[in-house]
């Protein structure tokens, strides 16, 4: 099975090659679909028995290179076109294959009747084969054909509602910024392959070349540099402060694409790329120190705009920087097994999340169509009371609700508190790991609160929707509920395999799992963080009941805000007339609330992201542009179009070249 | 009196240039005999010469023959060029039938004219003497004037080919200053015994004459190959020229102007190295930050294209200052790549254009994608080459010319680029944007395709797309052309 | 003695080129330019190649000046309007003097190291200089001045392609 692993690029491959050639004339949407989805499946079927194969070596032999052709070779430089296979890896291909299956499915009955369907189901399969090639590229030149593919992509299906001039500028948007972190990639890479040439000689831009000559690399240094410009092509596609505010606008796309693209697979690359590298990146200890404080300070920082927001979308695209801010954290303080397994759960929840809101959006979209309104289907201030309407989608969205929020025994509690406690034992970042783990605490608290002010506002209270056409509310297509319950189940128990040994009640499958991957990181971890403070079982029961509570608190300020409050009222109307006009007003407790925690922590998230996102980012990015543009006029200017200015140009090159080399 | 011993003429080293000179002649006589409707007939007749030319070529791979006393060489360098030159005379040549019909100036005589040019080019690929490589330059650049102002009624044309003509002559005397200097310096103007000379006699840099000259040579070349500060004519004459000429000319003579340069920098004087690859590093950078930085600014798609292709000279240069094996062969892979994908946008600018050089502004693309989608995803995927995006050629080529220059250790210069290339993405990415995300205002019904048009974008697509994918076999012949 | 003969025909060309470029009526500037060519051709005499200064005269001097003046003659080109951008002028100036320097510099510092050729004062007066030319341009450089013959035909067929009356 291992030979044939270059069977999984191949078949979207395929994929995308017929429905992008002949879709157009095939017409027929179960067609287009089932091909997109079939080929996808059979990658899914081929990384499982890879999986199986990998599952019965041995651990230590659990990586396999497979070469297909020799792509480039000059002179020392050399680069395959080969496929990495290792516990790593297969992770990421379930993941990829396994969730990407399950969304191309989705997408059959999510964009039916679109036009250009077939040409969606051929960006998507292309997106597959991207993002595989991404993660299985053996050397960082594949990875980088796949990085580039995975932010190309992106760029064609944000735009897939091209007529919408805010698609077009959010497509833009994604791909210049994608292209910035494109570049720290490809810097990196020229740095570490020049480094290891001009020093040892060794000419190499393959992953198991370098883990194996890793040992000669120095601590700090040039490292830190290649390390630096690595994560700024991360946070470009993970959407890292300073680089985030493309992804909530990619959320133009449609909702299946968001899903895929910009939740479960080709925003973690970054995170992936880190764990690819682990090994370089942990002889940087600075790099990692700025990686753990960017992935915090991004938990926390899209949390709290997540508590602001009242698009469905927007929220779930917050919330997905803010746990991407999670994985960071956990690569930037050495628990490179437990950002990957966040990565993994996370794939499974927020996936479902969004393809939840999808549903909820198309039966919005689909009620208010047919009574010819024209409210936004996407504003949960428009919806409310839903679970009736649609009683799976409301399940599932709740499971992996209460998986993102972690609440004990879902998939998301073990991911995310294995970061937590990790973010505090850490030996690397000094004093910084308590402020590291406070934060992340606080995050998660808000994660809970918008979490569930998010299915509160959506799914319970009265239904705030027009009445006229609530009758035309109803639970979507059996094809796009499957995958919602797939995932849901999925979100429910994906966390047992990586349970942590506290628990005790499994054996940490997972960790054991990415063990060899990671082994070597550890150890050159250790060599420089001797002082591995031991802490007591104790205290890592209490810190994880802490975050459980953390957790709990966030859940029930929501509950009280956008619940309880609701019912309050209509107890008081009968026995206390007096007091009704107080109580019909809710005992001006929403006011107060607004008042007291709203008004503050929304004009704080307002301002956080008005004031953060639009006039720092946005007017760093547009100030540039300007200057660049000024200046671009300014040579404009010396084209002037006269042959005698053009000749003085070219004399007074000639005579300063010559000034500069004769009077040296 | 003593008879002159004439020494071996090897015809067979100049046969491609005679083949294709003659067949230039025999097309002058035959257009006086051709209608004017018909002209396009000779356009296909010089493809056949072209064809011819490339088959005698190809058995001369592998070999290195001198011939005339050491003024001419054919060696693997020099056919590696030629088949860029001929590539793309024959693809400019494919488009040109149309666009003059449309402009109305159906001469015959661009035809010939096109093929002195190529012939100007193939003569300073493998002119191994001073001499050799200026005429060749002469030859290249006296038709290329003429090209350049070939579209008589429109006054932007006749500007350009004056302009060109102008500043052409000006460069073309520090070019022969410079390489009068050099033969002041070491007495020949045979490039392998410049070369032998200065090894022999220990001259370097101390010697301000050869400096001098390897400046003014340099001068003269970067002008040929349109590098900054020497630029500037090059926006102009583009934008006036006629659209097939300005993809023949943005592709072929900077090729020849290249080509020229490295057999003169990298044979003749290798021991000026440190001088000349701070030189060519300065300008590298100048170059490419001038051509993308002006670039963006441009709404006249074939000015835009003017200033990338400076972009583009930037690039190679890069790979030049790195002056090492890995380099060399990044500057033929590139340049290989590069006539391709240029052509090829050029060809579809010619077709989305009306008489008058009209629609030729990047706002005049909206919503061409979804009227024409193959020729818009034609148009991408050479808009996707020329920005460096895998997997078209042109990514594996920049990715080649910047490792040249790590491994020679200009690790800047190679950040530099890569910064470039990262702007440029911007306004190759703005067309794409008008393609795809407006609303369409025309109905682009007179884009009509003919074979030849087909025939030329589908070469420039698969030239584009086969050494992207594949680019090993393509690499290994850029390898054994290196001139080390 | 010939270093002042030498003086006074430099002098002589300097001036006349200078005034090429300062005259506003064009015939003047023509006649001046052929002044110059004669002034060259005898520097050339005195660096002992007759048959350059010959070529000069009758080439130059004789064929393509005389074009050059019928060529203004027909189009009845009157005097230049004369508006000139005087920082183009300061700038043209100053560039034109720091290559002037530059070029004093060059020659005071950098020595003729190269080889001295077979061709002597001697060898020139005995064989004779159109044979010696001859012969050189019929072994070492007989392929570019076979190349001429390409540049020429080029340029022919270009000016005709450009000016012919009708296409």
């Amino acid at each position: 099975m291992l030979d044939n692993v270059w069977l999984i690029p191949l078949f979207p491959l395929i994929g995308f090659l017929i429905n992008g050639l002949f879709g157009k004339k095939i017409k027929n949407e179960a067609v287009i679909g089932g091909i997109g989805t079939l080929m996808i499946f059979l990658s899914f079927l081929v990384s499982c028995g890879i999986l199986m194969q990998l599952v019965g070596m041995p651990p230590e032999q659990r990586v396999f290179e497979k070469v297909m052709f020799p792509w480039i070779h000059a002179g020392s430089f050399k680069a395959d076109m080969a496929f990495l296979v290792d516990p790593l890896s297969a992770v990421m291909l379930m993941v990829v294959t396994g969730v990407g299956s399950l969304i191309h499915l989705y997408s059959i009955g999510y964009m039916h009747g679109e036009e250009g369907f077939y040409r969606f189901f051929a960006y998507l399969n292309l997106f597959c084969m991207s993002m595989l090639l991404l993660v299985l590229g053996a050397n960082m030149l594949v990875m980088f054909i796949g990085w580039e593919g995975v932010g190309l992509c992106s760029y064609l299906l944000i735009g897939y509602y091209f007529e919408k001039k805010s698609a077009g500028d959010a497509a833009k948007k994604a791909f210049v910024m994608n292209r910035v972190g494109d570049f720290g990639f490809l810097l990196g890479l020229f740095v570490l392959f020049w480094w290891f040439g001009s020093n040892h000689n060794i000419w190499t831009i393959n992953f198991v070349e370098i883990k194996a000559a890793s040992h000669l690399l120095p601590y700090g240094g040039v490292v830190t540099l290649a390390t630096l410009c690595f994560f700024v092509g991360a946070t470009g596609k993970s959407a890292q402060i300073p680089l985030f505010t493309w992804l909530p606008d990619a959320m133009e796309g449609p909702t299946p694409v968001s899903a895929l693209i910009h939740a479960a697979t080709m925003v973690t690359a970054g995170v992936y790329m880190i764990a690819r590298m682990s090994f370089v990146f942990i002889k940087a200890p600075e790099t990692m120190m700025v990686v753990a404080v960017v992935g915090a300070l991004t938990a926390i920082f899209a949390a709290t705009i997540g508590t602001a927001q009242n698009d469905i979308k927007r929220v779930l695209a917050y919330s997905t920087v803010s746990q991407l801010g999670f994985m960071f954290l956990a690569m930037g303080v050495g628990a490179f097994g437990a950002g990957i397994f966040h990565l993994m759960t996370h794939a499974f929840f927020k996936a479902c999340l969004f393809l939840g809101s999808g549903s909820v959006i198309h039966a919005m979209h689909h009620a208010l169509h047919k009574g010819h309104l024209h409210d936004d289907a996407q504003d949960m201030r428009n919806m409310g009371g839903l679970r009736k309407a649609l009683p799976i989608t409301f399940i599932t969205f709740l499971v992996s609700t209460i998986a993102i929020a972690g609440i004990p025994g879902f998939s998301g509690f073990f991911s995310k508190d294995e970061i937590l406690w990790q973010a505090f034992a850490n030996p690397y970042h000094g004093s910084l790991n308590i402020l590291l783990w406070g934060i992340g605490c606080i995050a998660a608290c808000f994660t809970a609160f918008y979490m569930f002010r998010l299915v509160f506002m959506t799914f319970f209270g009265e239904c705030r929707i027009n009445p006229k056409v609530k009758e035309y509310l109803h639970e979507s297509p059996l094809v796009i509920t499957i995958p919602l319950m797939v995932l849901g189940f999925l979100a429910f128990v994906g966390g047992f395999i990586g349970m942590p040994k506290l628990l005790g009640m499994l054996p940490n499958y997972f960790e054991h799992w990415l063990d060899p991957v990671f082994e070597l990181a550890n150890e050159y971890g250790k060599q420089y963080a001797h002082s591995g403070a031991h802490h007591s079982h104790a205290l890592e029961f209490g810190l994880m009941a802490f975050s459980v509570v953390v957790a709990l608190i966030g859940i029930s300020i929501a509950y009280t805000m956008y619940m309880a409050n609701k019912s309050l009222p209509e107890k008081f109307t009968s026995a206390f007339p007096g007091l009704y006009k107080v109580v019909y007003n809710k005992w001006y407790v929403d006011e107060i609330y607004d008042f007291l925690f709203v008004n503050p922590c929304k004009s704080f998230g307002n301002l956080l992201w008005k004031g953060f996102d639009v006039v720092i980012v946005d007017g760093v990015v547009n100030g540039t542009a300007k200057l660049v543009m000024a200046f671009s006029a300014g040579l404009k200017g010396l084209q002037s179009g006269y042959v005698h200015n053009y000749a003085m140009g070219m004399a007074i090159g000639v005579v300063t070249i010559i000034a500069v080399y004769v009077f040296r | 009196m003593d008879t002159i011993a004439i020494p071996a003429i090897n015809l067979a080293v100049i046969a491609p240039e005679v083949v294709l000179s003659v067949v230039a002649m025999a097309l002058l006589l035959i257009n006086v005999f051709v209608k004017s409707e018909q002209k396009g007939y000779l356009g296909y007749l010089s493809i056949a010469g072209i064809l011819g030319t490339l088959l005698m070529l190809i058995p001369a791979w592998g070999s290195s023959v001198e011939g005339f006393s050491g003024t001419i060489i054919q060696d693997n360098f020099a056919i590696f060029f030629k088949v860029i030159f001929l590539i793309s005379a024959a693809m400019s040549i494919l488009i040109t039938d149309k666009y003059l019909e449309r402009e109305g100036c159906n001469q015959g005589e661009i035809y010939p004219l096109i093929l002195f040019a190529t012939v100007g080019m193939m003569l300073m690929a493998s002119g191994t003497d001073l001499m050799t490589i200026f005429l060749g330059l002469e030859v290249l650049s006296v038709s290329l004037y003429v090209l350049a102002g070939f579209n008589r009624n429109n006054i932007k044309s006749n500007e350009a080919g004056l302009k060109y003509f102008l500043l052409g002559a000006f460069s073309t005397g520090f070019l022969l200053y410079g390489m009068a200097l050099t033969y002041g310096a070491t007495g020949t103007t045979k490039i392998a015994k410049i070369a032998s000379y200065i090894a022999m006699n220990g001259v370097s840099s101390s010697n301000l004459m050869l400096v001098a000259g390897m400046i003014l040579m340099s001068t003269g070349f970067a002008f040929k190959v349109a590098a900054a500060p020497f630029h500037m004519w090059t926006p102009d004459v583009y934008e006036g020229a006629p659209t097939p000429m300005t993809a023949f000319m943005s592709v072929g003579p900077k090729a020849a102007g290249f080509a020229a340069f490295a057999r003169v920098l990298l044979v003749a004087l290798p021991a000026l190295k440190p001088e000349w690859s701070s030189l060519l590093w300065v300008l590298a950078v100048l170059t490419m930050t001038v051509g993308n930085i002006t670039a963006l600014y441009q709404q006249n798609i074939k000015r835009m294209l003017a200033y990338s292709s400076i972009a583009h000279a930037g690039y190679i240069l890069v790979g030049f200052t790195a002056g090492n094996a890995v380099g060399t062969a990044g500057i033929l892979f590139y340049m290989l790549s590069y006539a391709f994908m240029n052509i090829g946008a050029f060809a579809i600018i010619i077709l989305v254009g009306k008489k008058g050089e009209e629609n030729s502004n990047v706002s005049d693309y909206a919503g061409f994608g979804y009227r024409h989608p193959v020729l818009g995803i034609a148009f991408c995927i050479f808009l996707f080459s020329l920005a460096g995006i895998p997997p078209a050629a042109g990514f594996i080529g920049k990715f080649y010319l910047f490792s040249g220059a790590i491994q020679a250790g200009y690790i800047w210069l190679a950040v530099i680029g890569v910064l470039n290339s990262a702007a440029s993405v911007y306004y190759y990415l703005r067309v794409m944007v008008f393609m795809y995300f407006k609303e369409p205002t025309e109905d682009f019904e007179w884009v009509k395709l003919t074979p030849a048009f087909v025939l030329c974008l589908l070469i420039a697509v698969i030239g584009v797309l086969v050494p992207g994918v594949l680019p090993g076999l393509f690499l290994e012949l850029a390898q054994k052309a290196v001139l080390m | 003695m010939e270093t002042l003969f030498f003086l006074i025909v430099a002098a002589i060309a300097v001036i006349c080129s200078l005034m090429v470029v300062t005259n506003k009526n064009p015939i003047n500037s023509a006649l001046s330019l052929i002044m110059t060519f004669f002034c060259l051709a005898t520097l050339y005499v005195m660096l002992e190649a007759p048959f350059m200064a010959a070529i000069q005269v009758i080439v130059y001097a004789g064929a393509i000046m005389v074009l050059i003046v019928f060529v203004i003659m027909l189009l009845n080109i009157k005097s230049e309007a004369g508006r000139r951008t005087s920082h183009a002028l300061f700038m043209g100036i100053s560039v034109g003097l720091l290559l002037l320097v530059q070029t004093w510099y060059l020659l005071v510092k950098s020595s003729l190291s190269s080889v001295r050729g077979t061709v002597d004062s001697a060898m020139i007066s005995k064989v004779g200089h159109t044979e010696l030319i001859g012969k050189s341009l019929f072994t070492d450089f007989l392929l570019p001045f076979e190349i001429t013959s390409i540049l020429l035909l080029v340029a022919i067929v270009g000016a005709v392609v450009l000016s012919k009356k009708k296409l």
